[in-house]
């Protein structure tokens, strides 16, 4: 059966270059930090003790799942209409505005959060305009802010998107099927159409929300240096100094809770994705 | 042309048996069709003719040759897909042109042999169309030209006008069937329509849970079904229970609980045995007032047909049968008939 | 349409307003004749573009990055092409695992990965002192890319076609050549254009592998909006915006947009 050496080399780079590495930050995470290598000699638990008693990081692990809950929030709140709108129109223009959707995915996080501070600087282009009508200026970068409305404009696709695949595959006679049977339009929404494309609102959900909280530019950008998150923190310590076996901690912790917390959100919607996924 | 010939073909996929011991003999030039409802198998033995998939065990010839371990593509023959799988890459030429080029045929002597079978199918001039442009009548037909001009042994023909709307599937049927008579190419053709194996073939093959019921032609099927499921799958059929008074010449004289009436058999019966009439509804004949011969019944029901008129009556101990009268017939619903059978159309069941 | 048509539209203009402005506002900033990221700009002028191809750092990171992601678009698309394909049409058992497998790289937070593989590429090999390890970190991510439009291709296939092929004679070799390939050629082709963009874009593993003293335009960019702040990084954004986008216009132009399926 040579059939499988076609899957081989994309298996063998998943299985070298994710899963080992992987499993080999869990392995770090044990390990004694050292000063002057990688690592140092043998094992401990001292890192996870430190990072979950010590306020400061867990208050960095709450900054940084209280961003992640708010924009994946705002995106399910903006994003869902839209996703709706660009999966049942028929306008002309849909294929704009599904390049509209889609080409800010391509266009570089760095670039777009280079946009949000020309916007949201003390005399940008939002204060400026403000200013026309006797407003602020406010501050709107270099503080929670700003970070939350990069955060949104970056990863509000990635909900949109997955919403939008999900209504497309719904039928649109079951919800004039619903109509027929006496119920109106908002209660055809609620009790046909919103369950249907719950698997849609799902992946939305779980994608922004994983995205997020593992942002790192995002919150080095907008925030300025104001504001920490656990992956600004992550990344600070493994590029300024050898501590990796805490750094691989911190990561660590942050992933595990916020799978955790995914993992909480599948189970409590599981019940309303009977027979729809 | 060759003949096809299958001997205890199975195929199970896991521990399904989706075709169990199949033997059949198709003559060159014949048109057979294996007919049954869905999941029946008809699929499953034609892809196994195709070499589409490996028998689980059987052999499958074609002439004299064994073809079982033969792969598709050097088995010579065309198939016609439900679905058509006309590639969408290529024009009209070179999706007929496909078999050709497989088998060395280029240049002029492919485009004339093209133009040829797009004439047969009466599609001319549509050579540089790309298959999106075509409706599904004309999609349908250069499926078969493709399938046709290479030429092959065998035809093959899965449900190919499952997807054409009822008027386009009338005339393709009367289409195909002239077109492989002209061409005397040997034919299995897969449906689950009972009416189009009627109208389109030599022999049906009828088969029910992967296994085959009934091997014959279109009246043999229909006057002398051997089994139950078979006589239900086409037409319809009143079924009643009855005993052998006598039994000669290929004529039964039966006992059943409304009547008595004379039933034509296949086999030597016993005098006193059980067994299951089959009448067709147009078998029977409704002749006024009670107690003439035959059954006795009322008539629960009536449904003008057009050229026929349906009678649902129900029997004295309870039966309820369907008759079919010539569309002039006046009797209502409520009066009380009796009913001849016309024993030439009743066939006692195995 | 039908419910509250006019709020509902200008909800979802502004929707778009929010997606599309922080992008487009770039453009404008890059031909900025004054000193400062001011709006309106000051007048128009190209002084910025020139600035940025008299930066050494800028113009060889960008030469960089353009090398990288040609090598990982057709690295990704090369490794992941023949998986799709094994995925959808040969594989029969653990389909649900497989495709997770190949789907793991996106699935999972990019930081993570860039930290797990820094850590696997000094722990176990040389580190990051060629620009291999941020190769391979690179076609690891875009892999699901390429996989993801190849399956499409394949499941967008009509039915049958390959069964058709080898009834009319073609081996199963001539089959995949003369009918399967033609048909997800497209998928083939936009997976690596993603892959291009996805690479040529990345931040986050290009940060913690690139090898001392390099710098991948992203990153350079990066850099010089911490602690700089003239328009020549809206030259650069504009230059980079250009290319991504002029890659999506032709995917859009030859295959569609559509063909880009998550």
């Amino acid at each position: 059966m040579k059939r499988w050496l076609f899957a081989l080399p994309a298996v063998l780079m998943v299985a070298l270059f994710v899963l080992i590495p992987y499993l080999n930050i869990a392995v770090m995470s044990f390990r004694t930090p050292s000063a002057t290598a990688i690592y140092g000699p043998g094992f401990t638990i001292e890192n996870y003790t430190r990072v979950l008693t010590d306020s400061l990081y867990l208050g960095l692990l709450k900054d940084t799942l209280l961003f992640a809950v708010a924009t994946t929030s705002i995106c399910l709140v903006v994003g869902f209409p839209v996703a709706f709108h660009l999966a049942r129109t028929n306008s002309r223009w849909r294929g704009l505005l599904y390049a509209g959707v889609l080409s800010p995915l391509l266009t570089g996080v760095v670039i777009r959060c280079f946009g949000w501070i020309v916007l949201l600087a003390n005399n940008g282009l939002i204060n400026q305009l403000l200013g026309l009508a006797g407003l602020g200026p406010y501050r709107l970068m270099y503080n929670p802010v700003g970070v939350t409305i990069a955060l949104v404009h970056v990863f509000l696709p990635f909900m949109i998107l997955p919403i939008m695949n999900s209504v497309q595959s719904i039928d649109p006679r079951l919800g004039e099927a619903a109509r027929t049977l006496g119920a109106s339009r908002a209660r055809s929404f609620a009790r046909v159409l919103l369950p249907l494309s719950m698997p849609g609102i799902q992946s939305g959900v779980i994608l922004v929300f994983v995205l997020s909280a593992s942002a790192y530019i995002i919150p080095m950008l907008l925030g300025g240096g104001q504001v920490s998150t656990m992956p600004t923190v992550v990344v600070q310590q493994l590029m300024g100094s050898l501590l990796w076996p805490f750094g691989a901690t911190l990561a660590l912790v942050l992933s595990l809770t916020a799978l955790a917390l995914v993992g909480l959100f599948g189970a409590l919607t599981r019940r309303s994705m009977r027979g729809v996924a | 042309m060759s003949r096809l010939t299958i001997q205890g073909l199975s195929k199970a996929f896991g521990n399904v048996a989706a075709v169990h011991e199949i033997d059949l003999d198709v003559a060159e030039g014949e048109f057979v069709s294996l007919l049954g409802p869905s999941g029946c198998g008809k699929t499953t033995t034609l892809r196994c003719v195709a070499g589409l998939e490996e028998p689980t065990s059987g052999r499958i010839l074609f002439g004299e040759k064994d073809v079982t371990r033969l792969p598709t593509e050097d088995r010579m023959i065309g198939m016609v897909f439900q679905s058509y799988a006309l590639f969408p890459h290529m024009k009209v030429r070179d999706n007929i042109g496909f078999g050709l080029a497989m088998r060395g045929v280029r240049g002029s002597e492919a485009d004339k042999r093209v133009a040829k079978v797009l004439d047969i199918v009466q599609l001319k001039g549509l050579e540089e169309r790309y298959p999106r442009a075509l409706s599904g009548g004309q999609q349908q037909r250069v499926a078969l030209a493709r399938a046709l001009v290479t030429e092959p042994a065998l035809l093959l023909l899965d449900e190919p006008l499952a997807n054409l709307d009822a008027r386009l599937r009338d005339e393709m049927r009367f289409f195909i069937r002239s077109l492989q008579r002209r061409l005397g190419i040997t034919t299995l053709y897969v449906t689950h329509d009972q009416s189009e194996s009627m109208i389109m073939s030599d022999r049906i093959v009828v088969m029910f849970g992967g296994r085959i019921h009934q091997i014959g032609g279109p009246e043999d099927i229909y006057y002398r079904p051997a089994t139950g499921e078979v006589a239900n799958f086409i037409g319809q059929a009143n079924m009643i229970q009855a005993t052998v008074v006598e039994s000669r010449d290929g004529v039964a004289t039966v006992e059943s609980a409304c009547g008595r009436f004379s039933c034509a058999t296949g086999r030597p019966l016993v005098a006193g045995s059980r067994v299951t009439a089959m009448v067709r509804p147009e078998a029977l004949r409704l002749v006024n007032g009670a107690d003439r011969s035959a059954f006795s019944g009322q008539i629960v029901a009536r449904h003008f047909l057009g050229s026929t008129v349906d009678y649902r009556i129900v029997l004295a101990d309870g039966t309820l049968i369907s008759v079919h009268a010539l569309g002039g017939n006046a009797s209502q619903t409520g009066g009380r008939v009796s009913v001849e059978v016309d024993p030439s159309k009743a066939w006692l069941l195995q | 349409m039908k419910w509250f048509p006019a709020p509902r539209l200008c909800f979802i203009a502004a929707v778009y307003a929010f997606l599309l402005l922080p992008i487009a506002i770039v453009i404008p900033m890059s031909l900025n004749a004054g000193e400062y990221l001011r709006f309106p700009p000051q007048g128009w002028s190209l002084r910025w573009y020139v600035s940025f191809l008299h930066s050494e750092p800028f113009t060889s990171a960008f030469v960089r990055s353009l090398g990288v992601a040609l090598i990982v678009a057709v690295l990704a698309s090369i490794i992941a092409t023949p998986a799709a394909i094994f995925y959808v049409r040969h594989l029969r058992a653990g389909r649900e695992k497989f495709r997770l497998t190949m789907l793991a790289p996106m699935l999972l937070p990019e930081v993570l990965t860039s930290i797990a593989l820094l850590f696997f590429f000094n722990q176990f090999f040389f580190g990051t002192q060629s620009m291999a390890p941020l190769v391979i970190g690179h076609v690891v991510i875009t892999i699901p890319f390429v996989f993801l439009t190849v399956t499409s291709a394949l499941y967008n296939m009509p039915p049958g076609v390959e069964e058709a092929a080898r009834t009319l004679g073609a081996s199963a070799r001539a089959a995949f050549r003369r009918v399967t390939l033609p048909l997800i050629k497209s998928g083939i082709v936009t997976g690596a254009m993603l892959a291009f963009i996805m690479s040529f874009d990345n931040v986050n593993i290009s940060l913690l592998l690139k090898p001392l003293g390099t710098s991948t335009l992203p990153i350079q960019l990066f850099d010089y909006l911490r602690y700089d702040f003239d328009p020549t990084a809206a030259a650069v954004s504009t230059i980079s915006l250009t290319l991504t986008l002029s890659v999506v216009f032709l995917i859009d132009r030859i295959y569609g947009l559509r063909a880009v399926r998550f």
